[in-house]
């Protein structure tokens, strides 16, 4: 398993460069290797390419040599870490963030078709792939819940149901806009302002800022006290998927407001219902037993939703990063 | 005392007291105080209006009028589809899935699973105040109804 140093090691350091041997050991590593990698790395990495960001097909041919069998992995090592060493308080918070991402997966798999219909040939290809990799990531966190959390169910639905009493109030905010938002690209499949709004929410603050936060936060927990290791790899390869989605989604939202600089007023405005939301939490989540504080896990936040916004060429109206300091760190993902 | 009919005139009266009254207080306990804060803050400004439809009633759709204003519901009634027209948001959901709700399922994932859906209106503007939303519809599903139409598909 990668090094262990402290779940929030490097979280004031800011952007670091990863060296090309770092790159490789990222992008080439198969499924047993994704252990060895550091989480803080992959989630760098994540940012590598956003400020020239890679075309549609290169991602795709990523996605082909980085696809990894989620049958392949031994939960049974996690399982005796989750019920001998684990403490309930510890069990507790990771359940509390983990299972809005157990949902949030479900949601993105279900939400993105519709995205495809008007996008072009190539990002097809893409799209196409990212939901393949969503139904996987499902399937993953439907293992985990099964074989290691011990819940019970006969189909994917009845484990999220199970699951569902950990998922906080306020999830309905992101992922709820984004079901309607999908029925407004179904509606209109060509509308470019409708799919430019979905992609802020689904690309830019779903799996930008949202997802990153919770694979930091339980993955440098897992590498920190050397538990889990089958979550470790399947949720370390998990975030270099998403580094292929966070990387397309910000290529549609860059070249949509190339191609039309009045886009950014879409961004803006679905921003400011998502930050409206994001301002309120309906549970309190301690992410002590975790190895973090709350304050630590909304500095991740800015820092994501910032450096997304940079490097992308987006800047706030200064209404929005009023509202950005408000935010609560409630975390969900997909 | 028999239940009144879903959808009925004597429903809708019950509906509008139980929005008036708001969450009880078994269910606020649940939850932080900044979140209710949040849904008092809207409730006591939210000027828009919910036409609730139900699209598969045997005598065609049907919508529940929701009017809110002053901090409370200042019209609730049965209505058609012309006049739903007139609402801020128009939203749908089967009769099978109303049931459902009143049945005790979740009214988040009754959002999040496109159960009912945004018709008419903006939808950015209505997810400013979705937690609002979504609590509304809970105490909606918990009001007393029977259930003996048989919906049409």
């Amino acid at each position: 398993m990668a090094e262990r140093k402290s779940p929030t090691a490097v979280l004031r350091e800011g952007p670091r460069a990863l060296s090309d041997q770092q790159v490789r050991e990222i992008e080439g590593a198969d499924l047993k290797g994704v252990l060895d990698v550091d989480i803080d790395d992959v989630i760098e990495y994540v940012h590598k390419d956003l400020k020239s960001l890679p075309g549609y097909t290169t991602l795709y041919r990523r996605y082909l040599k980085q696809r990894w069998d989620v049958y392949d992995l031994d939960f049974t090592q996690d399982k005796i870490d989750w019920t001998e060493k684990m403490t309930e308080d510890e069990r507790q918070s990771f359940l509390a963030i983990a299972s809005g991402f157990h949902h949030g997966e479900r949601q993105v798999e279900i939400e993105l078709p519709v995205f495809m219909i008007g996008a072009g040939e190539e990002e097809k290809l893409h799209i196409s792939a990212q939901i393949e990799d969503e139904a996987r990531h499902t399937v993953f966190f439907d293992r985990f819940y099964r074989e290691v959390v011990g819940l019970q169910g006969d189909s994917i639905m009845d484990i999220l149901d199970a699951s569902f009493p950990w998922v906080a109030e306020t999830f309905v905010g992101p992922f709820g806009l984004l079901a309607y938002q999908a029925d407004e690209v179904r509606r209109n499949p060509y509308d470019e302002r409708a799919r430019v709004r979905y992609g802020t929410t689904y690309f830019l603050w779903i799996e930008g800022v949202l997802a990153l936060s919770v694979m930091k936060v339980t993955l440098s927990y897992a590498r920190w006290r050397g538990f889990l290791p089958a979550y470790y790899t399947g949720f370390t390869a998990t975030c270099r998927d998403e580094s292929r989605h966070v990387q397309g989604g910000m290529k549609y939202l860059q070249d949509a407001v190339r191609k039309d600089p009045s886009m950014t007023k879409e961004i803006h405005e679905t921003l400011r219902t998502i930050l409206t939301l994001a301002g309120v939490a309906s549970r309190e989540v301690i992410y002590e037993p975790l190895g973090w504080t709350q304050d630590e896990v909304r500095l991740l936040f800015f820092q994501q939703l910032g450096r997304k916004l940079k490097d992308v060429g987006i800047s706030l109206p200064p209404d929005l990063q009023a509202m950005v300091g408000s935010v609560q760190p409630v975390l969900a993902g997909g | 005392m028999s239940e009144p009919e879903f959808f009925s005139p004597q429903w809708a009266a019950a509906v509008q007291d139980a929005l008036a009254a708001g969450p009880s207080d078994p269910d606020r306990a649940g939850k932080l105080p900044m979140y209710w804060g949040f849904f008092d803050q809207i409730k006591a400004s939210y000027p828009a209006s919910w036409a609730l439809g139900c699209r598969d009633l045997p005598g065609g759709p049907a919508y529940l009028f929701v009017q809110w204003g002053g901090g409370t519901v200042t019209d609730c009634r049965i209505t058609g589809p012309e006049e739903a027209r007139n609402a801020t948001y128009q939203l749908g959901m089967d009769y099978a899935d109303w049931r459902a709700l009143h049945d005790g399922y979740d009214p988040q994932r009754t959002v999040m699973y496109r159960k009912i859906l945004v018709e008419e209106g903006n939808v950015l503007e209505f997810f400013k105040s979705v937690y609002f939303f979504t609590e509304c519809l809970g105490i909606i599903g918990k009001v007393p109804a029977s259930f003996s139409a048989v919906a049409v598909h």
